[in-house]
C-alpha cells in the first residue's frame, strides 16, 4: 500500500525515473535505496525526500510554522490514522472535521504534502461512510473532494462520490 | 508563543529539553493531564504549542523540530528519519515498557520489551561511528531520543552493558544540563513513579504483535518473539 502511494506521489511530482523500493519488517516499512548515501527508511522520510528531489519545497510548507504543521499531519497519519480502530476512527474524523472548519487545506491556504498524506490515510474510512455519516463530517468531505480533484493529482485510489448538497435536512435513523 | 505541558508526561520531557537546547524564548504553562488545550481535539493532547499565528501544534516531535528550526537548526533528512522512527517504532514499544514498569511494577521485563529498539540504535550508532545520531553535532533527533528514553534508561533496573554505543551516546545526553532540568520538571525527582498519575490515564497499550500479520499471542508480555 505504502509503495503504491509513493509511486503515485512520484507521478504527481513529475519525477521521470521511478525509484526502486523494498520493504522491511512485519509492518512493511518502505525503504528507498539511495545512490548518494545510506538507504532511506519510512513513508514520511521517503515522501519528503521525493518532494525535495522534485524541487517542490513549498509542498513541505513555505514558513517555519507551516513546515511544522505539515510535519505534524504527516506524523499524525503514520502514528494515529494507520491501523486505527473503529472507535478511534470516529474521533479522528470528528477532530479533523472541526480543524478543517475554517481551512481550505491542512496547512491553511496552501496545498501541501500533508493533504496528500491525510487524503490517502482517510480514504479507506471515507469509502465506508454512509451518506448520512458523510454529512456529519461535512468539512472533511468538502476537503476530501477538493483534494481528489486537485489538478494533476492522479491517485492509485478510486474516486469517492461526495454529495455537495445536503439531502437529509435532519438526521434520520 | 506558549507551550503547554503537564507533570509526569514523558512527551513533555522532550519539548522542555528541546526548548532549553534551542534557547528559544517561550512561555511555559503547566496544566492538568486532562486539560483540553487544543480546541479542535476531543481528547487532551499534551504537550501543545500555541504558535504566533494562533494555530496549535499537538505533536511533541513537530514542536521540537519547530523550536530547532526557529533557532536556526534545520532538520536533515537523516534527522527526520530518526524522528519518524521514534514516533512509529519506538513510541509504541516505550509505552508498553512504561506500562509494564510503572503500572505493573515489572521493571525487570522492560529490557525484553525494548530489546529490538535498543539493538537498532546500537547498530546504527556503531555503524555511523559518530558521537551523535546524525553526525558530530547534537541535532533535534538526539534530544528527542534522549528525552524519550530518559525515564527508562536512567532507571537502574535496566542495564545497557552489552550496548556500549547506546550507553556512551545516552550518557552524553543524560549529563547535559538541559536534559537534567527538563527531567526534574517532569519527573519531580521521583523517577518512573513520577509518571504513575499520567500512565493511569492512558489506554492500555496494544501489543505490537497484534497489529501485525502474525496471530495475536494471548500473553504478549511473556514475549519469546523479538520486538521487530
Amino acid at each position: 500500500m505504502a509503495l503504491r502511494e509513493l509511486s503515485s506521489l512520484e507521478k504527481y511530482l513529475g519525477l521521470k525515473k521511478p525509484n526502486k523500493y523494498s520493504t522491511q519488517g512485519d509492518k512493511k516499512i518502505p525503504v528507498l535505496q539511495n545512490n548518494n548515501g545510506p538507504p532511506l527508511v519510512g513513508l514520511v522520510t521517503i515522501a519528503c525526500h521525493l518532494v525535495k528531489e522534485a524541487k517542490r519545497p513549498e509542498l513541505l510548507g513555505d514558513s517555519a510554522e507551516s513546515r511544522a504543521v505539515v510535519q505534524q499531519w504527516l506524523e499524525h497519519r503514520v502514528t494515529k490514522l494507520d491501523g486505527c480502530t473503529k472507535e478511534d476512527m470516529k474521533t479522528i474524523l470528528k477532530d479533523l472535521n472541526l480543524y478543517l472548519q475554517d481551512k481550505v487545506y491542512l496547512a491553511g491556504n496552501q496545498f501541501t504534502l500533508a493533504d496528500v498524506f491525510i487524503y490517502c490515510g482517510v480514504h479507506p474510512l471515507i469509502v465506508d461512510l454512509a451518506v448520512q455519516e458523510k454529512e456529519q463530517y461535512v468539512n472533511v468531505t468538502r476537503w476530501f473532494d477538493h483534494i481528489q480533484h486537485h489538478l494533476g493529482l492522479k491517485h492509485h485510489l478510486p474516486p469517492v462520490v461526495v454529495l455537495r448538497n445536503r439531502i437529509y435536512t435532519s438526521r434520520h435513523h | 508563543m506558549k507551550l503547554f505541558v503537564s507533570e509526569g508526561n514523558p512527551h513533555c520531557l522532550k519539548v522542555l529539553a528541546a526548548l532549553q537546547v534551542s534557547g528559544v524564548q517561550c512561555d511555559v504553562q503547566y496544566v492538568n493531564h486532562d486539560e483540553r488545550v487544543v480546541p479542535f481535539l476531543s481528547r487532551p493532547a499534551l504537550p501543545a504549542l500555541l504558535l504566533p499565528s494562533g494555530l496549535h501544534l499537538f505533536s511533541s516531535n513537530a514542536i521540537c523540530r519547530y523550536l530547532f528550526e526557529v533557532s536556526g537548526q534545520d532538520c536533515s533528512e537523516l534527522c527526520g528519519q530518526w524522528l519518524e522512527w521514534e514516533a512509529t517504532d519506538l513510541q509504541p514499544v516505550l509505552l508498553q515498557a512504561l506500562h509494564t514498569a510503572v503500572l505493573q511494577g515489572k521493571g525487570s521485563e522492560v529490557s525484553q520489551v525494548l530489546k529490538g529498539s535498543l539493538n537498532h540504535l546500537e547498530q546504527s550508532l556503531s555503524k555511523g561511528n559518530t558521537p551523535y545520531l546524525t553526525g558530530d553535532a547534537v541535532s533535534v533527533a538526539d534530544v528527542v531520543l534522549w528525552a524519550a528514553l530518559y525515564p527508562v534508561l536512567s532507571d537502574s533496573s535496566l542495564a545497557l552493558d552489552e550496548r556500549k554505543c547506546v550507553k556512551t551516546w545516552f550518557d552524553r545526553g543524560a549529563a547535559t544540563q538541559s536534559l537534567q532540568s527538563a527531567a526534574q520538571k517532569v519527573l519531580q525527582g521521583k523517577g518512573l513513579q513520577g509518571m504513575k498519575n499520567y500512565m493511569q490515564r492512558q489506554p492500555a497499550p496494544q501489543s505490537s504483535q497484534c497489529r501485525d500479520t502474525q496471530p495475536c499471542n494471548s500473553s504478549p508480555a511473556e514475549g519469546e518473539e523479538s520486538e521487530r
